[in-house]
């Protein structure tokens, strides 16, 4: 009798104790570089806000891969100055990205990935989102129109570092004036994506 | 019903040895384990606490975890410095906005020593942004200035004007000390709440100063710069451990940190401090479950502990339930006295735990700032707590119905003819 009543109460209080895992059981399985789903575009009336896909954000026209265009790969080898010169062109352009305007200002639901920056106690103030799993920390960062800096309306608990979540909420464009040539040179006009986020829900497949 | 209660809490009473026995070893196991969660808590909040508004630190390469917890939580040593030229190289990238570079290594009584420049004052935020602040004094300007936090202030009693001597190295007592080069207190900060409160700010031109006829981790025999001509030599920096940095725009974040990652002058790493804060929890997470996990255990003894007094006490309370029996009680009635039995002592018990643990978060609270820096308060139950507490009472409840069941078979079969 006294062993089924310790083993009751053990299996009760650890039980307990998993219910708090929150968003972080969502993290499960994904792999570094995943995406997440968004039906693209899509006007949701009821709600005043429209769901979209990461490739939205990037201007029309903007190839990410444009310093990679006139190279054909095969014919160079990874010690090719030609490889690494263009490598660096893709990643100065990458961080130059532009952002598409006509976001400022809407309301937009998308998907993505956590990179905490700010917390108070356990919970999170402000995070960045990016649209692939292990972005900036694995792997080569983003470009700069695909980060969004968030803030939620009130902190977030049970928020970790790659956790997939929605939000929602008033996207705002950024465009800082480059100040000096060096400035400019350097990549510092580039402008981002930045959200007052009224909700963030973790991301369930659907 | 209510005179059954009133015989129940006699009859209790008349137990009170053993029943206050097990009412003890609840109440400190509920102790142990809400004291457990909330410490868990507690550390994590002084953590984020410690680091707000940097968006990356900047070490020599190591594990990121190590980088935070030496660089911001001075807790262990650095592994390596790195150049004042590489620092010099990073900070003149035009996405940051500020940068603060820190040297540790030295230490005061067992308080770490940091050498950082003024913008530490100006930049460094803690908590919810919010900017360091002065109860006393002022910045440091003079090379042999210390501007000291708030714990070191008031655990050493030093006021403006004192003089201290710095020692060479971390932790321990017998360290050999910079006695020919004593620093004035100029400036106290008031209290943050972070590891700032444990440390001794001086210049980075004091560390050089202070190294200035040292060799290899000890003074040159037979050789020594006195203070009042340190002046004459260059005391540039050569090494800093660490450098926090802000950014103009925090989605630059990465590029910076890739920028810094790849330096080609030497081995660096720069760290997001949410990111890395993370990791540390991942790593601390496994010892947290299993002290959590210990106390559940502890938890389980002491309800069990429970179980065995009141079944225990039956046999003796054999004649007492007869004769509750045969004034009118029925086995139902009895089934419940003694599950209600059971389940007030958990009650109490967790009542008990609670305000035990007040009592002595009380009694720690000065040992646990000034020794750990870390800030412990009592509190009322919060709701992780809370449903701790529901889950050692429901537990209770359920262990209760062992001895109920027990005397309710009991009194059904003995009736009125106890064999005693």
């Amino acid at each position: 009798m006294r062993t089924t009543s310790l083993a009751l109460s053990l299996a009760a209080l650890l039980l307990l104790q998993g219910s708090g895992a929150g968003f972080a059981a969502e993290n499960g399985g994904y792999r570094v570089g995943d995406r997440l789903q968004s039906r693209a575009a899509r006007k949701d009336a009821k709600a005043h806000y429209q769901e979209i896909g990461w490739n939205a954000l990037i201007p029309e026209g903007w190839d990410p891969a444009a310093a990679f265009r006139n190279i054909d790969f095969s014919r160079l080898s990874d010690a090719d100055p030609r490889a690494s010169n263009a490598l660096d062109a893709l990643r100065k352009a990458w961080d130059e990205a532009p952002v598409e305007p006509g976001w400022n200002g809407q309301r937009v639901r998308l998907p993505g990935f956590v990179v905490p920056l700010e917390r108070r106690g356990e919970q999170v103030t402000e995070f960045l989102l990016v649209p692939y799993f292990g972005a900036c920390i694995h792997v080569p960062p983003p470009p700069a129109n695909q980060i969004i800096d968030v803030f939620p309306a009130k902190p977030v608990k049970n928020l970790r570092t790659m956790d997939a979540v929605w939000v929602v909420g008033v996207l705002e464009t950024l465009r800082s004036q480059p100040k000096t040539d060096s400035d400019h040179r350097m990549g510092m006009g580039t402008a981002g994506y930045r959200m007052k986020a009224e909700r963030i829900e973790p991301y369930k497949e659907r | 019903m209510s005179p059954w209660l009133a015989l129940a809490a006699r009859s209790a009473w008349n137990r009170r040895l053993t029943l206050g026995l097990t009412l003890a070893a609840v109440s400190l196991s509920v102790a142990l384990l809400l004291g457990v969660e909330r410490l868990r808590h507690d550390a994590r909040e002084s953590f984020a606490l410690s680091v707000s508004g940097t968006d990356l630190v900047v070490g020599a390469r190591t594990s990121p975890v190590q980088l935070m917890l030496y660089a911001v939580f001075r807790i262990g040593e650095a592994t390596n410095n790195i150049r004042w030229n590489a620092y010099r190289a990073i900070a003149a990238d035009p996405a940051i906005a500020w940068t603060i570079p820190i040297s540790l290594g030295d230490s005061h009584r067992g308080y770490p020593v940091l050498g950082t420049t003024p913008d530490y004052f100006a930049h460094f935020r803690y908590g919810n942004a919010r900017p360091l602040a002065f109860s006393a004094g002022r910045r440091f300007d003079g090379v042999f200035d210390a501007v000291l936090g708030a714990d070191v202030a008031d655990k050493l009693g030093y006021r403006i004007g004192d003089r201290i001597v710095l020692s060479h190295g971390i932790g321990g007592v017998g360290l050999p000390e910079h006695a020919d080069k004593p620093f004035s207190v100029v400036g106290i900060l008031a209290r943050t709440g972070t590891p700032v409160d444990r440390t001794v700010h001086v210049s980075l031109e004091a560390i050089t100063a202070i190294h200035l006829d040292w060799q290899g981790g000890a003074p040159v025999p037979g050789f020594s710069i006195p203070a009042q001509y340190v002046r004459k030599f260059d005391l540039a920096p050569k090494e800093i451990t660490a450098a926090l940095i802000g950014l103009k725009s925090r989605a630059a974040v990465f590029r910076v940190q890739r920028a810094v990652n790849d330096y080609a002058g030497e081995p660096l790493l720069a760290v997001l401090p949410g990111v890395a804060l993370d990791q540390l929890w991942d790593v601390v997470g496994i010892a947290e479950k299993t002290l959590l996990a210990v106390s559940a255990m502890v938890v389980a003894v002491g309800l069990t502990g429970l179980v065995a007094v009141v079944l225990a006490g039956l046999n003796e309370r054999r004649r007492e339930l007869a004769i509750l029996r045969s004034v009118g009680a029925r086995p139902r009635g009895i089934f419940l006295l003694l599950s209600i039995e059971g389940l007030c002592v958990t009650a109490l018990g967790s009542v008990l735990g609670v305000v035990l643990l007040d009592a002595l978060t009380l009694l720690a609270r000065p040992f646990a700032q000034s020794a750990y820096g870390l800030a412990i308060r009592p509190q009322l139950v919060s709701l992780r707590e809370l449903r701790l507490l529901a889950a050692v009472i429901a537990v209770g409840l359920l262990a209760s119905l062992v001895p109920g069941y027990r005397a309710y078979r009991l009194s059904l079969a003995d009736g009125l003819s106890p064999r005693l």
